[in-house]
């Protein structure tokens, strides 16, 4: 009787072993299609992340942690909340930075002769000037229109960069980038709105 | 072209700029990216291993509670104050408990007699000086 009992314990075990559970299948379907949906938007992110802060390491930085995040916080979250959930982290990681970053000016501004990087001081800001720029009749190719383009970009208000990039870069309807952006549809529309007059007036000429 | 129009096209075109950029992403950010999601990925692993981990900031947070509601209640009871022991020199607990109560202190009227035997029997000198 008890070999028996000793048996079927074994044999269940085994049993248990090979076969995952309901649970287990479904935790790793979710890790399968979390990891398909950060490689669908990691790329698209960090050139977001890195035309905002303008710094490539840094940008990688804050794609990992709104990755990391998304994972933790919203992971068992049905797939289709991810995408704006995504990007409202990676906007809210981009505004810290963007907060420490003028903190750390400030402390660093009254100490002469230094920068908050040293090996990193911050780029001439007559290089975005426009007299700078080409020739407007200058036929504008490939990455140096991408590179007038973020200049333009990086002139706009906050609201009006993140409705610019969601909704034309990322190809959002307005609902879903309202959800990315944390506000009414409403704001979303005149924010774009806004950004495309503004990009107009600075590169319609070229554009 | 109308404004609308043109509108879209340079939309279209801002599109087809933004594409290029991500595609001609060089390899180490790539590879950056992709050892940054194998480690997001790998948090929704753990914590499936690991479930408990969910719970273990709660947990931590309802033991410090009951720890609090413990050392609270305490062998005095609920909310008493701390035993005059505990601060050398302090009133005791009783003492301070009435005056903060505010109790009639004409504790003479209500039994003469006894304050009468203490004031022959003599007080303790506490000043110290004999």
């Amino acid at each position: 009787m008890s070999a028996s009992v000793s048996l079927d314990l074994t044999t269940l075990a085994r049993l248990a072993d090979a076969e995952p559970t309901v649970a287990e299948d479904t935790a790793l379907e979710s890790a399968t299609t979390l990891d398909r949906f950060l490689a669908s938007v990691e790329r698209r992110a960090f050139r977001i992340a890195q035309m905002a802060v303008r710094d490539r390491d840094d940008a990688l930085d804050i794609v990992q942690d709104a990755m990391l995040k998304l994972a933790r916080s919203y992971g068992q979250r049905p797939s289709a909340e991810w995408r704006p959930l995504f990007y409202r982290i990676l906007y809210n990681g981009i505004r810290d930075w963007q907060r420490r970053r003028a903190v750390r000016s400030r402390i660093f501004g009254f100490l002469p002769g230094s920068w908050p990087d040293e090996e990193d001081p911050p780029a001439d800001p007559f290089e975005r000037v426009a007299s700078d720029w080409p020739e407007p009749s200058r036929q504008l190719m490939g990455e140096e229109a991408m590179q007038r383009l973020e200049a333009a970009l990086t002139e706009l208000p906050a609201r009006q960069q993140q409705a610019f990039a969601l909704r034309c870069l990322e190809g959002m309807d307005v609902a879903e980038a309202a959800a990315a952006m944390g506000c009414a549809e409403g704001s979303v529309k005149t924010h774009y709105f806004r950004a495309l007059q503004a990009l107009r007036a600075k590169l319609g000429e070229v554009w | 072209m109308s404004t609308n129009e043109r509108w879209t096209e340079q939309e279209r075109r801002a599109r087809e700029l933004f594409d290029a950029s991500v595609e001609g992403l060089d390899a180490e950010t790539r590879s950056r990216l992709n050892r940054a999601r194998q480690a997001a990925v790998a948090e929704v692993e753990h914590a499936r291993r690991s479930p408990w981990r969910a719970w273990a900031p709660a947990a931590v947070a309802a033991s410090l509670a009951l720890l609090a509601v413990v050392l609270w209640r305490g062998p005095g009871g609920q909310g008493t104050l701390p035993s005059a022991g505990l601060v050398e020199g302090a009133p005791p607990a009783e003492v301070v408990e009435m005056l903060a109560t505010g109790e009639d202190f004409d504790v003479a009227s209500e039994d003469p007699d006894f304050y009468t035997w203490l004031a022959d029997r003599g007080l303790p000198d506490t000043n110290g000086t004999g």
